[in-house]
């Protein structure tokens, strides 16, 4: 892609809230991922590696971690000077302000920041989801369909269709239809969330959006129906492979393990398409003579003198003697001491289960403790 | 504050060159699965304040430029300050003396011109050690000495090693090679900037000689002050292939692991965008150090993996220091072995030295 060509609008400033204990104290788009990663590493390197030097970061729940972990986004290779991270929370006018009222509205009130990079078209992305796309290729489809709007979908199984927004299309890819959350699906093609506008049409429609009293402002229930009556060139970008919008405990458990296996659902070693991150500088791990890892994902910095089976652990984590971590996920700091017990559980950042207590259940649901929590032995 | 510029000399011979230094300058040496050599003394450094470093440069300097970049992974890419590399002679000093060369401070003159903090640090890389250089700084303007330098007792005889003949003041004379017992130079100094530009203009005859050499050989040992700053942490010399295994081998122990990096004082190096590190099922991995990016389906005892390193079924590795990049295919088996970077080790081949003559085989060509 051709510089300011396009360029990316991150939506980050989602609370997450069914992550439970671990969206606490932070965005979910910062919330730990894999060991080493945080949820929007994802989506920022896909921005890299699709070509996309320009990247709108729009924030608002809690946003102090996303904002220093995103820094200036050399990271991901996004610190440019002409373009690069900029990070966007609500902010005040001279005629007050207001928090961002939704997907559309949060755009919108960054109408001055996507006219002063002046860019062809507009990506609109979730910093929430996990999954590896060529955005350039789904902007050449655009292209090439001379489409006003272009939706990323793809399929989901037909009991899982009424939970989407799902695209009823013609032959061509055309959308002929979009019905969100529909009881009765026509179609199993759901929306990923994923944009490409024209951007002076998104312009020119989200302008009129906000003076409408009655829209929610949200792409879904507002901006894309409202395109489609207008009779605009809306299309579908097919998508196939791995995508995870990881909106509970469960999910994100699920999503966690995915990762391991000699053949992950995803897989992060493809070189072709690196996911990358900004986790601190750590030495490698260190398995004791006492230590059994089975199965499990092992980052920088951690000290195992226990057991762990079947589990992702994070930078700079600690299991101790006698201590076993079956199918659970350990973030940055975590500390399991001693004859503690994890099973089925997520553990966020410097948490502490203490010496010989236990935390989750396999029978259970999966449980998250928050971060800084501390589990005592008799607290169970 | 920055009260001092640092200055590391990577460009000085080695006594005993092996298969491991042929392709690469002793700083950028792998170490401790994903560091390099030279990432203990920037950090040393770095992790004291000083944000102003200068790097002399060896004439093979590829992997090192590679791996420090602009210095950004230290902090050192600095609007002001920041890391300076520079050049230095080819040779640098004669293998058995010291390695701070005169004339290669002299050419980097500007260097400590240029710069305004009253003291300068010396480092070389070969002394893999976690240093508080600020403790250093804080003892030599204490003690009023005019040089402070770096020594410990020796523990065993080291024929690579500068050692000083002390009196209760501080150092009276040098001699090249240590016993036990004897005050090791650790290679790392502190002095006043200005002083160091005095010793340049005082020695600019015999700029062919090493900098403590030259203060011994003169006599001005008796006018100029150098006292010692004695380190207690965890050292170990990178002098040869043996001392280089041996060193690997003691980090597989938490407390030397804890006095090499510890929280507060962290080593730094180079990010990558390695994901983290895969125990494969059946995998079986004990008393090891384990880098990023490396796949692990068969067994490692005893041993520390850099990077990306693939570890196949069947396959075992023990006592060993496995490079970056190197795939150990099915069965094949790995003891008191150097494997450097980017080799393949054959399907049941097998590759063994011993504890007391590690086997080596040199990186792969590229």
């Amino acid at each position: 892609m051709s510089k300011k060509e396009c360029v990316a609008m991150l939506l980050a400033g989602g609370q997450g809230s069914r992550l439970k204990a671990l969206t606490r104290k932070v965005a979910k788009p910062a919330v730990s991922f894999g060991g080493k990663y945080r949820i929007i590493d994802f989506v920022l390197s896909n921005c890299a590696n699709s070509g996309i030097n320009t990247v709108g970061v729009l924030t608002q729940y809690r946003p102090y971690l996303l904002h220093s972990y995103l820094g200036t986004g050399e990271a991901w290779n996004l610190d440019e000077r002409d373009g690069g991270v900029a990070i966007l929370p609500p902010y005040a006018t001279q005629t007050g302000g207001a928090w961002y009222a939704g997907t559309a509205d949060a755009i919108t009130q960054n109408i001055g920041y996507l006219e002063s990079q002046d860019p062809k078209y507009t990506l609109i992305l979730s910093g929430d989801q996990l999954y590896r796309m060529d955005y350039a290729e789904m902007l050449q489809v655009h292209k090439d369909n001379n489409a006003d709007l272009t939706v990323a979908v793809m399929p989901v199984d037909w009991s899982e269709a009424s939970r989407f927004g799902i695209m009823n299309c013609n032959a061509d890819g055309s959308i002929e239809e979009f019905e969100e959350k529909p009881a009765e699906p026509k179609s199993n093609l759901a929306s990923m969330g994923i944009y490409i506008f024209n951007t002076d049409l998104l312009i020119e429609t989200l302008k009129a959006d906000a003076k409408d009293p009655d829209s929610e402002h949200d792409f879904g229930k507002n901006i894309i129906p409202g395109m489609l009556a207008a009779g605009k060139r809306l299309f579908t970008y097919q998508f196939k492979g791995y995508w995870r919008d990881v909106g509970t405990v469960a999910s994100f458990h699920e999503a966690n393990m995915e990762l391991l296996g000699p053949e992950p659902a995803f897989d992060l070693y493809d070189e072709s398409k690196p996911i990358m991150s900004n986790a601190s500088t750590r030495p490698p791990a260190f398995i004791a003579p006492s230590g059994v890892v089975d199965d499990a994902l092992i980052s920088n910095g951690s000290t195992i003198l226990g057991t762990v089976k079947h589990s992702v652990v994070s930078t700079d984590v600690y299991v101790g003697q006698n201590a076993n971590v079956i199918d659970s996920i350990l973030f940055p700091g975590a500390r399991v001491e001693e004859g503690a017990t994890v099973v089925n559980a997520v553990m966020g950042e410097n948490s502490v289960v203490k010496a010989g207590a236990t935390l989750g259940d396999p029978n259970e649901e999966t449980i998250a403790i928050g971060d800084d929590d501390v589990i005592e032995k008799g607290d169970e | 504050m920055e009260k001092a510029v640092g200055l590391i000399t990577a460009n000085y011979a080695v006594a005993n060159p092996t298969a491991l230094t042929s392709g690469r300058p002793v700083a950028s040496m792998p170490f401790m699965g994903r560091y390099r050599l030279v990432d203990f003394a920037l950090s040393n450094m770095v992790n004291a304040g000083l944000r102003t470093v200068g790097l002399i440069m060896p004439n093979n300097y590829r992997s090192l430029i590679d791996h420090v970049g602009s210095g950004k992974d230290w902090d050192l890419d600095r609007k002001d300050g920041g890391l300076f590399v520079m050049p230095g002679s080819n040779f640098g000093t004669a293998r058995n003396g010291g390695r701070f060369l005169l004339r290669d401070l002299e050419e980097n003159r500007a260097f400590l011109t240029r710069n305004s903090q009253e003291y300068v640090v010396l480092s070389t890389c070969n002394f893999v050690m976690n240093v508080d250089v600020k403790k250093l700084i804080a003892d030599h303007e204490a003690s009023g000495a005019d040089v402070t330098v770096l020594t410990k007792k020796a523990t065993e005889a080291n024929p690579d090693i500068l050692g000083f003949e002390t009196d209760s003041v501080g150092v009276k004379g040098k001699k090249f090679g240590v016993e036990f017992g004897d005050t090791e130079f650790l290679d790392m100094a502190v002095m006043k900037r200005e002083l160091l530009l005095d010793m340049l203009d005082w020695y600019s005859a015999i700029d062919h000689k090493d900098l403590f050499c030259a203060l011994v050989e003169s006599g001005d040992i008796a006018r100029v002050s150098v006292r010692t700053h004695d380190y207690e942490g965890y050292v170990a010399p990178i002098f040869d292939a043996q001392s280089y295994y041996k060193a690997n081998m003691d980090l597989l122990s938490p407390s030397t692991l804890e006095q090499l990096s510890p929280a507060d004082r962290f080593i730094k190096t180079k990010a990558h965008d390695n994901p983290p590190a895969k125990f494969e099922p059946g995998s079986h991995v004990q008393n090891s150090l384990v880098s990023a990016g490396s796949r692990l389906y068969g067994a490692v005892k005893d041993s520390v993996l850099s990077r990306d390193v693939v570890i196949e079924k069947g396959a075992t590795v023990s006592n060993s220091i496995i490079m970056q990049g190197v795939v150990v295919k099915e069965g094949a088996h790995v003891e008191n072995a150097i494997v450097d970077r980017g080799n393949v080790i054959a399907e049941g081949a097998e590759y063994r030295g011993t504890p007391e003559e590690a086997l080596i085989m040199a990186k792969a060509s590229e």
